[in-house]
């Protein structure tokens, strides 16, 4: 009992002492707390506003005004809250892709690099293979084939596309590992392969790996909008991409007062990507504390 | 003995997150035409500081606080310190080359060797036909034992690491220069090219009237190669000597320590002692002598000033308050 | 005669050759793959036209088969395997089948038109945006600290996480909408009616001024990442030894700053360049759309809405071997820069 209160106290503190290092790099913890507000925004946000979809024709693309902070879309229905409901669709794919391009990647990377011989050469070309092949072109073709209708399967087919980047890194990274002494002990215990694989090797690559899952995050946020976009993917529900499907395909893009319909679900998604990429970026600095140390 | 190359009281710091590491503190030291001189000293000692400061190429972060560094040679004199820009340009490699520890990395990984040679000439006001230039290098080559085809052609990954060391100092050589400094020339290399670069700078020695600085902490290069030695301590220097006082009558316990830790053929295990403790930190250095609290000679005055560099016997001085104790204590 | 046959050994048995094999490789794998899908996905597309001419046009199940087999170059009654050697067969001889909504005219023929306008704009895009940005990237690397680099840094850092069609969504809002800098109407298309192709001044401005937008697009969304990655590089190759080495041997800071940092902090840039052009390839499809710059990206988007399928199979294959080659050719490229690569022949 006690053990576990030990372990527990010392998790608490290394995060204490994570989020120490998080605010050394100003920019990155911007990011960082710009990225917490989107996700609380996504997730939260839809139970606190509902989202009212009654159009409103005498009010047609309001200016901005205290009642609706970023004004009116083409039916009269105010934008920000359009915002606030609109990013949990993104976030969700992002993450499932993220999460199963990680997987795999994880997986058979450092299996690949372990293991050696035959299976590497084959998983490596596989993943050089599916690596020039220009991704979104293919997703386009694709996506004209099967019909997009649930998160998970758009998630799928992006996670499809995104892994050999990430393999070819976990790969090279398992390779410098494996060849440290603290793995020949483990083999010289004879402890097994994947115990050493998941046990030894990939607790040291944890910074690693988290940091190709937020990249990858956002290639999948890039794919996803752009066949929102192209609309190839079904326009089920109301998020950022969707709405800017429609400024696009119903003119709003010509119009010149309905810039705020439109900009509002660009903002949103850059800031997205924006913050991402810039908690990585502090991320990088803490894991590797040598970069970016000026003497 | 002419003197070629003046150092006085210079003080060099680095500016670093936690403070002020000061390098080189109050260090006046002479060099002699013709001579060769060894800066001993470990690793953060400021031996390398002070030789890079000889040609001004200090990173941005290091500051000459004070002192001045004349050199006089041909009927020229310059002030190194107060050079700049072309003039600085001009003056390094010219006058003083600088040869660096590692040579594995050199060279620039893109051109040919043969074109780092023209790269040399070109940058400097230096009148040679092509045909001179031709021979000369051919020269220098054989002078360090490479063949020209092979190494002329080739890129620099191209060539061993003891290959490389070589053609640096064949290069080092190209101008002509009055001084070569050497920074540590066989620390990163094999036992026995070690061996080959240390015949190779005799035979330079010998043959050329050349000017030699050797920086380095290994006091058996020293002993092979040296005239005279300077010993450094946490940046400032703590004896200097000829190379037969400081081995066979040291006056400081730092080169005592050095040189009873070098193992000999004759030595046996029991005899071997490594000086206890390590190196002050630069940033908060210690009161006094900075060595006192490694040292086994230490009084009450040691803790209180720093001692100064005195001559005690002719062309032998020390920085040390004990320095008979030491004299008797090795005799004994 | 001996150094010919000395350098033809060197080809045979050098990284190149192995490269060159691999990207033919993966185009075969592309073109299998291509074929596979389309014949064996549940919603084939075949069947589907198949089925489509039967309930629209009344045909029976074997005129509309022949219909279908003639559009697709392919002849469906034969076993699969030959069909695949068939289609092998015909992109060999360039034939890639007949588009369904132009009946009348070759796929080829559809992208000879189309593909050179894509290629130029993107072609043009990337050596402004890799040029601008090896400078600018240098630039702040030498000034590091400064007020230039933290401008320079932040814009580019901002640029390079914005989606590359928002920003061409942008740029049409604010200079073609908002502000009316730009005359939108009229920059649709690749060229102006009436204007003929040749070398003539008006024909180059002309071109010059349709792919304007497409090209500040691709150029605003990529050069942030050159920025960035060659300030690191110089930065890195700054701290190299040969540089302070080169600065002690008295060279002249532009040789320096040129030939000893320049040549190596470039080479690093040279893999990612190969990714880059994928990317701005791929982008294409949704910024020609938006611009409505008629080139391969604003046909394969028009194709896949109406779904035609030959001329998607068509335009997806070739871009995608234009990728594959023009990443060759990058590698080629840089195997010439660092004579590291030619010699030991590593990976």
């Amino acid at each position: 009992m006690d053990k576990k209160l030990r372990k527990f106290n010392l998790f608490f503190s290394s995060l204490k002492d994570t989020f120490r290092l998080l605010k050394r790099n100003k920019i990155g913890f911007i990011g960082f707390l710009i990225l917490i507000f989107i996700i609380l925004m996504s997730f939260i946000g839809p139970y606190i506003v509902p989202f009212d979809t009654t159009s409103r024709l005498d009010k047609i693309y309001v200016k901005p005004s205290w009642e609706h902070p970023l004004g009116t879309d083409s039916q009269g229905r105010d934008i920000l809250i359009q915002i606030i409901h609109g990013g949990r669709d993104v976030l969700i794919v992002a993450f499932l892709t993220g999460l199963l391009s990680t997987l795999i990647a994880v997986t058979f990377g450092s299996l690949s690099a372990f293991i050696g011989g035959r299976l590497d050469y084959l998983i490596t070309s596989l993943a050089d293979i599916v690596l020039t092949i220009p991704h979104f072109p293919l997703l386009s073709v694709l996506a004209a084939f099967i019909r997009l209708k649930s998160s998970f399967m758009i998630a799928f087919i992006l996670a499809l596309l995104s892994w050999p980047g990430l393999l070819r890194a976990v790969r090279a990274q398992v390779l410098s590992i494996k060849e440290r002494d603290f793995i020949e002990a483990a083999r010289a215990l004879d402890l097994g392969t994947s115990y050493i694989v998941f046990s030894e090797i990939l607790p040291n690559m944890m910074n690693y790996i988290v940091i190709s899952f937020i990249l990858s995050m956002t290639s999948a946020v890039y794919a996803q909008v752009g066949l929102i976009l192209l609309g190839l993917v079904p326009l089920a529900s109301h998020n950022w991409g969707v709405m800017i499907n429609f400024a696009w395909t119903r003119g709003a893009i010509f119009y010149k007062n309905s810039i705020f319909y439109i900009l509002s679900p660009i903002i949103a998604i850059s800031l997205f990507q924006w913050s991402l990429i810039s908690f990585t970026r502090s991320l990088e600095e803490i894991f590797n504390p040598r970069l970016g140390q000026g003497v | 003995m002419e003197s070629i190359l003046k150092i006085e009281d210079l003080y060099i710091d680095y500016r670093v997150r936690r403070g002020l590491v000061k390098a080189v503190r109050g260090v006046s030291l002479e060099v002699y035409k013709g001579e060769t001189l060894a800066i001993i000293g470990e690793s953060g000692s400021g031996k390398t500081t002070l030789g890079l400061s000889i040609i001004k190429l200090l990173p941005s972060s290091a500051r000459i606080s004070q002192g001045k560094i004349w050199y006089q040679a041909d009927g020229k004199k310059y002030e190194v310190v107060s050079l700049d820009g072309g003039k600085l340009r001009k003056f390094r490699w010219k006058e003083i080359a600088m040869v660096f520890q590692s040579a594995l990395n050199a060279f620039n990984p893109v051109i040919r060797i043969w074109d780092h040679i023209v790269d040399t000439i070109d940058s400097h006001d230096v009148k040679i036909t092509k045909e001179e230039l031709r021979t000369k290098v051919l020269e220098l080559l054989r002078l360090v034992q490479l063949d020209p085809d092979r190494v002329l052609r080739s890129y620099p990954h191209e060539l061993s690491g003891g290959m490389r060391q070589r053609v640096l100092i064949a290069l080092a050589l190209l101008l002509d220069p009055n001084i070569i400094i050497l920074d540590e020339p066989t620390t990163a290399l094999d036992i026995l090219s070690q061996r080959s670069i240390i015949e190779l700078l005799k035979k330079i020695k010998k043959e050329l009237n050349l000017t030699i600085i050797l920086i380095s902490h290994d006091l058996s290069l020293a002993a092979e190669l040296a005239d005279r030695v300077a010993v450094m301590y946490a940046g400032s220097l703590v004896e200097v000597g000829s190379v037969y006082d400081i081995f066979y009558r040291p006056l400081h316990p730092y080169t005592l320590g050095l040189i009873k830790a070098v193992p000999t053929v004759s030595t046996s295990f029991r005899e071997l002692i490594s000086i206890p403790g390590s190196p002050p930190d630069l940033i908060d250095l210690p009161p006094g002598c900075k060595f006192h609290p490694r040292c086994e000679y230490k009084k009450e005055e040691c803790l209180r000033e720093e001692p100064k560099l005195i001559g005690v016997f002719p062309n032998h001085y020390v920085a040390c308050y004990r320095w008979e104790k030491i004299k008797d204590g090795k005799n004994n | 005669m001996g150094d010919l046959k000395r350098e033809l050994r060197k080809i045979a048995g050098s990284v190149i050759l192995k490269r060159f094999l691999k990207s033919i490789f993966t185009i075969l794998v592309v073109v299998t793959l291509t074929f596979f899908i389309i014949r064996l996905m549940p919603s084939n597309p075949i069947q589907i036209y198949i089925n489509q001419l039967i309930s629209q046009y009344g045909m029976t199940y074997e005129e509309a088969k022949t219909l279908a087999a003639s559009l697709f170059s392919i002849d469906l009654n034969r076993p699969i395997i030959l069909q695949y050697l068939d289609f092998l067969k015909n992109l060999w001889k360039g034939d890639l089948g007949v588009s369904f909504l132009s009946r009348g005219t070759k796929v080829t023929s559809i992208i000879k038109e189309f593909l050179p306008w894509t290629l130029f704009s993107v072609g043009v895009s990337l050596l402004i945006s890799f040029t601008l940005g090896i400078i600018l990237g240098m630039l702040i690397a030498y000034k590091r600290g400064g007020v230039i680099d933290f401008i320079i840094t932040s814009l580019a850092s901002i640029l390079s996480s914005i989606p590359n069609y928002l920003i061409g969504i942008m740029i049409l809002v604010f200079l073609g909408v908002q502000w009316r800098i730009i005359p939108i109407e009229t920059m649709r298309g690749s060229l102006s009616p009436g204007i003929k192709p040749g070398f003539t001044l008006t024909f180059i401005k002309d071109v010059f001024f349709h792919a304007s937008m497409p090209i500040l697009t691709y150029v605003i969304s990529t050069i942030g990442s050159w920025i960035l990655t060659m300030k690191s590089s110089t930065l890195s190759t700054l701290g190299e030894d040969f540089v302070m080495v080169a600065k002690a041997r008295g060279l002249k800071e532009s040789r320096i700053t040129f030939s000893y940092v320049g040549r190596n902090a470039i080479l690093p840039l040279f893999t990612s360049l190969t990714i880059s052009l994928g990317f701005i390839v791929g982008g294409s499809v949704l910024i020609e759309s938006i611009f409505v710059y008629k080139g391969i990206g604003w046909v394969l988007w028009n194709s896949i809405h109406s779904r035609d399928y030959p001329v998607m199979q068509g335009v997806f294959l070739i871009i995608t071997i234009s990728v594959i080659m023009a990443n060759f050719l990058a590698d080629l490229l840089y195997s010439r820069l660092d004579p590291r690569i030619r010699t030991s022949g590593g990976e």
